[in-house]
């Protein structure tokens, strides 16, 4: 007997729990944690570095001062650390002024729903291997795969369904297609991948 | 008193460096090593930015040529062709596409799907239904070398039939499997259209009087 199992809280709880009837998993909830999950930014090294940071008690009038004159300072210096050049592309990141407008999709609707979608990868000499492609913006680093102890190397990755390119990169230079699944072309860069179609069953 | 005033000057001098990353981060791509090609990437996203075009598929393409080792301009100019094709695609699934219908009529229009049969699909299901998974499908079975007319027409039928997304990807994905067994794109799109067509209700009047699309 633990001191835990003691305590009677403890104990209804438990007899609660006991007599309640077992959970079955629902697949689309498992999707959706799962998107979160991929989605959610993960904590840059700056974030890290900030967050172990103990800054000392400041007044809301004194954290509000600080807050104006660091606006007033960046944005000033903004002006004169940019060329003009490099400027103008950022004013692009305004709402579409286009004669189309781009809709937003609605909270669930069949875009947003995600498929968890396994990739396999058989490669025993590599060091490591990473999934690239349109679904992580063909980022090296977003997706690495787990190496199982019979060589082969995978990872599951919730999708949005329909259609999507990747490849493997192998010990972060080789970039190969996935031979289990059909090839896609690539006109603009000319380095063949491969295409997954993804649907919600 | 000392650490306050240490803390307000750390803060100050933080963000005088730090506003000019921010207002650089929706269009920045890193990772490409020429820094006026860098720029003049980032200028191509802008400018399609400033039309209104979704900038996400944008940076992802130019992120894809940092992986696959392509040299700056060579990503400047994939990047502007994606411009291009996101445009053409907006314009031909009016009047208000989604982001991720945008992205796959433009994917269409790279593996040689005619523009004109982009708006053929739209007008396929009713307005507001998503046509991302049947322009997804046509690519996919354009890729498998299927003829465009003939992928179109099957698709259009099935979805003015009331095939959901999720039947029509279910096709694509058996034709994929088809092809890869050995059967030729036709046959396997014919066969497993066919499948899909089964498990519809009959045809309404209304239904078969719709425009279809342009046969062989």
């Amino acid at each position: 007997m633990t001191e835990f199992e003691r305590d009677p809280i403890i104990d209804r709880v438990r007899d609660t729990l006991r007599g309640a009837p077992k959970a079955t998993p629902d697949q689309r909830a498992v999707a959706r944690v799962l998107q979160t999950v991929w989605e959610s930014p993960r904590p840059s090294v700056w974030q890290r570095w900030l967050g172990a940071w103990r800054l000392p008690a400041v007044s809301a009038l004194g954290a509000g001062a600080v807050a104006v004159a660091a606006l007033a300072l960046g944005f000033v210096s903004r002006g004169a650390v940019s060329p003009e050049g490099e400027a103008a592309p950022m004013a692009a990141t305004s709402a579409p002024t286009g004669e189309y407008p781009v809709a937003q999709p609605a909270a669930y609707d069949a875009e947003s729903v995600r498929v968890p979608t396994q990739f396999v990868f058989e490669n025993a000499g590599a060091a490591q291997v990473a999934l690239v492609g349109d679904f992580n913006e063909w980022k090296e680093d977003a997706t690495p795969l787990v190496k199982l102890p019979n060589g082969l190397w995978t990872t599951t990755v919730p999708l949005s369904p329909g259609r999507h390119v990747y490849a493997f990169l192998v010990d972060g230079t080789l970039l190969v297609a996935d031979p289990r699944a059909p090839k896609a072309g690539d006109e603009d860069y000319g380095r063949e991948g491969s295409v997954v179609m993804v649907f919600d069953r | 008193m000392n650490r306050i005033r240490l803390t307000v000057v750390a803060l100050a001098t933080a963000s005088a460096f730090a506003a000019p990353a921010l207002g650089a981060q929706g269009v920045a791509v890193s990772g490409i090593s020429d820094s006026r090609a860098r720029v003049a990437v980032e200028r191509e996203i802008a400018q399609a930015a400033s039309r209104g075009l979704p900038v996400r598929p944008l940076i992802a393409k130019a992120q894809e040529g940092v992986t696959k080792r392509a040299t700056g301009e060579r990503i400047r100019v994939a990047v502007a062709a994606q411009a291009r094709r996101l445009e053409q695609a907006r314009e031909h699934l009016a009047p208000s596409p989604s982001e991720a219908e945008i992205v796959a009529g433009a994917d269409a229009l790279a593996v040689g799907v005619p523009a004109p049969m982009l708006r053929q699909v739209r007008a396929a299901y009713p307005a507001g239904q998503s046509v991302a998974m049947p322009l997804d499908v046509l690519t996919e079975l354009v890729a498998r070398r299927v003829p465009p007319d003939r992928a179109l027409e099957q698709i259009t039928d099935l979805m003015r039939r009331g095939a959901t997304p999720t039947q029509i990807a279910g096709l694509g994905a058996s034709v994929q499997a088809d092809v890869a067994a050995g059967l030729t794109p036709d046959a396997a799109l014919e066969v497993r259209a066919r499948g899909v067509m089964s498990l519809l209700p009959a045809p309404t009047a209304a239904s078969a009087l719709a425009p279809r699309g342009t046969r062989p």
